[in-house]
This record gives C-alpha cells, sequence and structure tokens, in this order.
C-alpha cells in the first residue's frame, strides 16, 4: 500500500510500484539558483501579461523600468565583485558606465562601427583605463582611495562640458545606431529587455565560476586581510590589478548598452550623485559578496523607485532615500542576508568534504 | 650550509631604533630560540625577514639569495613562513579555508581547489584540527588558533619557519602540547626554526642556540647554558645594579 509522509523537510512516497521516492520540501534545498533564473526570465512576461489584461494599455514604462534594473545589475555585479578582489570600495563606477557609453557612441556615430565593434572596444577602453588607474588599489585605501574615485567621474563631467563639441555637454552624441529597430516598439522593448538580462547573466555567471574557484579563496584572503594574505603567498597585487582592469571593462559594457539603447548617449546624464547613490546602496543592500544578491536588491530598489516616482513624485524619492538609509541599519547583511541568514558569506567557495562511510 | 644570513639590518619607526645594525646567520636545520625583554625588537626582526616591514639599512640573504627587497609574497614562495604573537587568521573562513588558501598562495598555481582542501586536511590532522575543520576561525580558542596558525604556516612547505610567542595565553598542559608538536614538526619536516619565546624555561630545553636582543641590538647568540650566564642578559632582563 502507497504510504505518503514528511520527514525530517522530506517528502517520502514509499511503496510507489513498489520503489520509494524522496523529494526535499524545505526551500533552502532546492536548486534555487536554477528556479530563481527561470524566475528572472519569465518575470518580464508575466509582468506584460497581467498588465496589459488588468489595465488595457502596454506597460512600456514597467518595461523599461526592467531594463534599467538590469543595467543596473550590470554595475552592481561588478562593483560587488570588485569590491571582494581588491578590498575596497570604489566611489566612480558610474565613470566607467559613461566611459563606455561615450567610446560606442563615438565611435559608431563618427567612424560608424557597428555595435559588435563598439562593444569590443567599450570592454577594451574600460579595461584599459582601469588598468591604467589599478595601481591606485595598491598604494592608496580608506579615504585617499574614496576620494580618488569619487573625483573622477566629476573629471568627466567636466570634460563633457568644456569639449562640448565632441561630447555634447548634457544633450550628449544622438544618432547612435539603436541595437534593434523592428518597427514593433514592445517587440524592441522585449528585445532589449533580454538583452540586457543575457549580459547581466553572462556577468554574474563569470564572477560566480571565479569566486567559487580558487581564485575566489585567494580573493577572499584579500579582502578580508590583504597583508595576511600576502605573509602567505598570495600575491594580492596582481589579483587586484586583474580584477580592477576587469571589472573597468565589464562596467563600461554597461554604458555600451545605453548608447545603443536610448540612441544615444549623454554623460551628464550618468555622472550624477544620484547614480553613484543609487549603485552603492544597491550594492550594500544587495549582502556583502552576495553575487546573486546583486540583482535582487537592482530589481527591488528599481521597481521600488519607480513605483514611489510615479506616485509621489520627488517627495516619493526622498522616501526611497530614507527607506534604503533604514534597511541599511535593519539589514546589515542586506537581501542576500535574510535568504541566506546561516552563511551569509557567500564568495567563500566550499570545499566539499566527504565524510568516512560507516560499514 | 647557511640558510638565513642577517646583515647589519636596522629598522627606524621615527626616532626610535627598533633593529639597530642586527647580524647573524642561521645554519639548516637549526632551532634557533630569539629572546629579550618587551620591546627589545623580536617581533620587528621577524617582520623584516617575513617581509612585513622593509629594513632602513642593509641586506637580508636568504639561501645565498639578496631578499631584502622582495616583498613578503615572495619570500613566502621562497620558503618563509612565520606566525603571529597575536593570532592572526581570517576569522570568517573556516579552519580549512584558512589552510587552503595559503596553499594556494604558496605553491597553487598547478592546484585545484580540491586538492589544496585534501592537502589542508592533511595538516589539521597534524595538528589535530581536523574535526574543526568547518568551525569558524573565530569561533576556535586560543589553542585552536595557535596551532591553526602553524598548520597554515606548515602548509606553505616552509624552510625556515618563524614562531611568534605560541605559547602566549596558554595554560601549562597546553604549552607543552604546542612544545611537543614544534618539536615534532622539527623532526619530520626538517624545517629551520627561529622562535621568540617569553617562556624561558620551555624554550631553553628546546633550542640549540639563542639570540638575545635588547633595545633593538643582538647583545647575545650562543649556547642556552652559556647565554643566559652572560652579565649583560641578565643585566637586560633583571636591570642594573645599582649603588644607594
Amino acid at each position: 500500500m502507497v504510504r505518503i509522509e514528511t520527514r525530517r523537510g522530506r517528502l517520502i512516497i514509499d511503496d510507489l510500484f513498489g520503489k520509494r521516492y524522496e523529494w526535499t520540501v524545505e526551500p533552502r534545498y532546492w536548486r534555487n539558483p536554477i528556479i530563481a533564473f527561470l524566475a528572472w526570465l519569465v518575470m518580464p512576461l508575466v509582468v506584460y501579461g497581467v498588465y496589459t489584461s488588468a489595465f488595457g494599455v502596454v506597460p512600456v514604462a514597467l518595461l523599461s523600468t526592467l531594463v534599467f534594473a538590469n543595467v543596473l545589475s550590470m554595475m552592481t555585479l561588478s562593483l560587488g565583485f570588485q569590491s571582494i578582489g581588491t578590498g575596497r570600495l570604489n566611489f566612480g563606477p558610474h565613470f566607467f558606465l559613461a566611459l563606455g557609453g561615450y567610446t560606442a557612441a563615438l565611435l559608431n556615430v563618427n567612424y560608424g562601427l557597428n555595435p559588435a565593434i563598439t562593444l569590443i572596444a567599450a570592454f577594451a577602453i574600460g579595461a584599459i583605463v582601469g588598468l591604467g588607474l589599478s595601481p591606485i588599489t595598491i598604494i592608496s585605501r580608506g579615504v585617499y582611495f574614496v576620494l580618488f574615485t569619487l573625483i573622477l567621474p566629476l573629471v568627466l563631467y567636466q570634460v563633457a562640458y568644456w569639449r562640448s563639441d565632441i561630447f555634447g555637454a548634457e544633450t550628449g552624441i544622438p544618432g547612435v545606431d539603436a541595437l534593434f529597430l523592428t518597427g514593433d516598439l514592445i517587440l524592441d522593448l522585449f528585445l532589449f529587455l533580454y538583452t540586457s538580462l543575457a549580459i547581466a547573466t553572462i556577468i554574474m555567471l563569470i564572477y560566480d565560476k571565479v569566486l567559487r574557484s580558487k581564485y575566489g579563496l585567494l580573493m577572499g584572503a584579500v579582502n578580508e586581510d590583504e597583508e595576511l594574505a600576502r605573509m602567505y603567498g598570495v600575491n594580492a597585487p596582481f589579483i587586484k590589478v586583474v580584477i580592477f582592469t576587469f571589472t573597468s571593462g565589464a562596467m563600461a559594457v554597461a554604458g555600451w548598452f545605453l548608447a545603443h539603447y536610448q540612441g544615444s548617449f549623454a554623460g551628464p546624464a550618468w555622472l550624477t550623485p544620484e547614480m553613484l547613490a543609487l549603485i552603492l546602496l544597491t550594492s550594500t543592500l544587495a549582502g556583502k559578496g552576495a553575487i546573486y544578491g546583486q540583482v535582487i536588491a537592482a530589481y527591488i530598489i528599481v521597481i521600488l523607485r519607480e513605483v514611489l516616482r510615479s506616485t509621489s513624485g520627488e517627495l516619493g524619492l526622498a522616501a526611497l532615500y530614507i527607506i534604503m538609509l533604514v534597511l541599511l541599519f535593519v539589514l546589515p547583511e542586506g537581501f542576500w542576508g535574510l535568504y541566506r541568514k546561516r552563511r551569509y558569506r557567500e564568495y567563500y567557495p566550499t570545499i566539499k568534504v566527504r565524510k568516512r562511510e560507516v560499514l | 650550509m647557511t640558510l638565513l644570513e642577517v646583515v647589519e639590518l636596522t629598522k627606524r619607526f621615527g626616532g626610535i631604533i627598533a633593529v639597530n645594525n642586527v647580524s647573524f646567520k642561521i645554519e639548516k636545520g637549526e632551532i634557533v630560540g630569539l629572546i629579550g625583554p618587551n620591546g627589545s625588537g623580536k617581533t620587528t626582526l621577524v617582520n623584516l625577514i617575513s617581509g612585513y616591514y622593509k629594513p632602513d639599512g642593509r641586506r637580508i640573504i636568504f639561501e645565498e639569495r639578496d631578499i631584502t627587497n622582495l616583498p613578503p609574497e615572495k619570500r613566502a614562495k621562497l620558503g618563509i613562513s612565520r606566525t603571529f604573537q597575536n593570532p592572526r587568521v581570517v576569522e570568517s573562513m573556516t579552519a580549512l579555508l584558512n589552510v587552503a588558501y595559503a596553499i594556494l598562495g604558496t605553491r597553487g598555481e598547478k592546484m585545484s581547489l580540491a586538492e589544496a582542501g585534501a592537502e589542508a586536511m592533511y595538516y589539521l590532522e597534524i595538528f589535530d584540527l581536523l574535526k574543526k575543520r568547518d568551525t569558524l576561525a573565530k569561533d576556535l580558542a586560543i589553542y585552536e588558533l595557535r596551532l591553526l596558525e602553524l598548520a597554515r604556516a606548515l602548509a606553505t612547505e616552509p624552510k625556515l619557519l618563524m614562531i611568534d610567542e605560541a605559547m602566549a595565553g596558554l595554560n601549562p598542559a597546553e604549552a607543552d602540547n604546542v612544545v611537543r608538536v614544534i618539536e615534532r614538526i622539527r623532526e619530520e619536516f626538517d624545517l629551520t626554526i627561529i622562535w621568540i619565546e617569553h617562556v624561558l624555561r620551555v624554550l631553553m630545553r628546546s633550542v640549540e642556540r639563542v639570540l638575545v636582543m635588547d633595545e633593538g641590538r643582538l647583545i647575545a647568540d650562543g649556547p642556552p647554558e652559556e647565554v643566559t650566564n652572560k652579565p649583560e642578559v641578565i643585566e637586560a632582563y633583571i636591570g642594573a645594579e645599582e649603588e644607594v
């Protein structure tokens, strides 16, 4: 006779065609990354379907918001990864975003290079500038590193006005080829949405793979105590240079996407203190070293921002920042800490030790 | 064969000379005690040899190679390892990961994470810490932290191991056990050891040679029984006699 019971967080079906089946019921043992990724993939379609059937209009603004959440994810994923590998918090990530945006726009508009080429160029320029600036991760720390990285976007901001003939100041560089132009607004929006999602996913998977490898362990050692790590042979300066260079290139890719998404690129729109605050708050509220948490935090914050802005205007934005400040205190380990309370330092790889079987 | 040669080494912190013109040689396989009153420059000397500090004068030779300007990670790869006076581990890592990262750091170019983990377990086993492999370092007792530091240092396969006060904060039974472990690893791993210790009773029993420092200077160098009878050593520890 078939017997069904739940025991120790498991659903057990016994004696079903002479076999016994067990499934883990407790959510933390599920293959959660796969479930989360599928939910991430399906969510835009669900949002579109529900909104259209409920209100009878196409949620253009909402889909644009989701695109922005993906762009923010690209930035915060790179910033979080960079923070682990360098042990320093970069206050100028939007500098690299603008660098990528300008590179893509200038090369496309002035030289007619297609988006595939400008993608490579944007990553390369971001990485080269990152490599040039990377010694600051070795020679400076604390307030000096913060000030250095904080000043970089301001310099680019001023340059955008000083050479407005090249950078177009607040008007930006118009006429950049869009990645998709099918003539169907909704189709284009979905194509942009899934392209940005794909880029964010690729970045996330690369960082996740690295963090789960031996290099992730070495990065964690550098992050926790750089001097100690060096005493035990970890080449911390090399790790910091490589990480800073690569993540700078990845941040520039976010700028490349924006240029080819909006059909123009205006640095001053992105080189703002508000953009910096949004990136830093998202990255911090994601949870320390929480790569998956970056995407979750980006989505929560961007959607909350749009809801508050559309319902309460400037007051809503003020409320958003107050909410985020409160969350910093209430959730010191971020949104990811809610999910993985027991082991929130996700950035250390796990070494599985097989226990000896009792014969 | 000379493993380490320190030549007229000097380190200043502002107006204070922490290590003043210190010279000595250490032969391969020796176990050398480094003693002296508080603030005599012992730990600074270890910091200079391990690359934590850069000297202000003269040089350090390791295996006939000048390493004075080498960064600490390269010195670690050459075979110089150390422990700290106050246990310094990555508190948020497990005991296993603390040892594994040191293995990967010093000789992990062609090693996978799993291989480093397996080796780390071997070193934890030597120090009877295998059962604590999944315990976060911050949850370990001081005795276990001392052993973990030794395990991590040994895992780098050092030629020269510098132990900075391995017995501080331990009860007599724990201290005796640490001594036994140090003597055992020295024999099994063919180590050269520089051992800073305040518990002279134990140290004198275990080492073949003692270096004595006072106010940054090396004031004595020789076998333990000879060094302890030197007037300048007695004076450094007890103070000079004054006529009243």
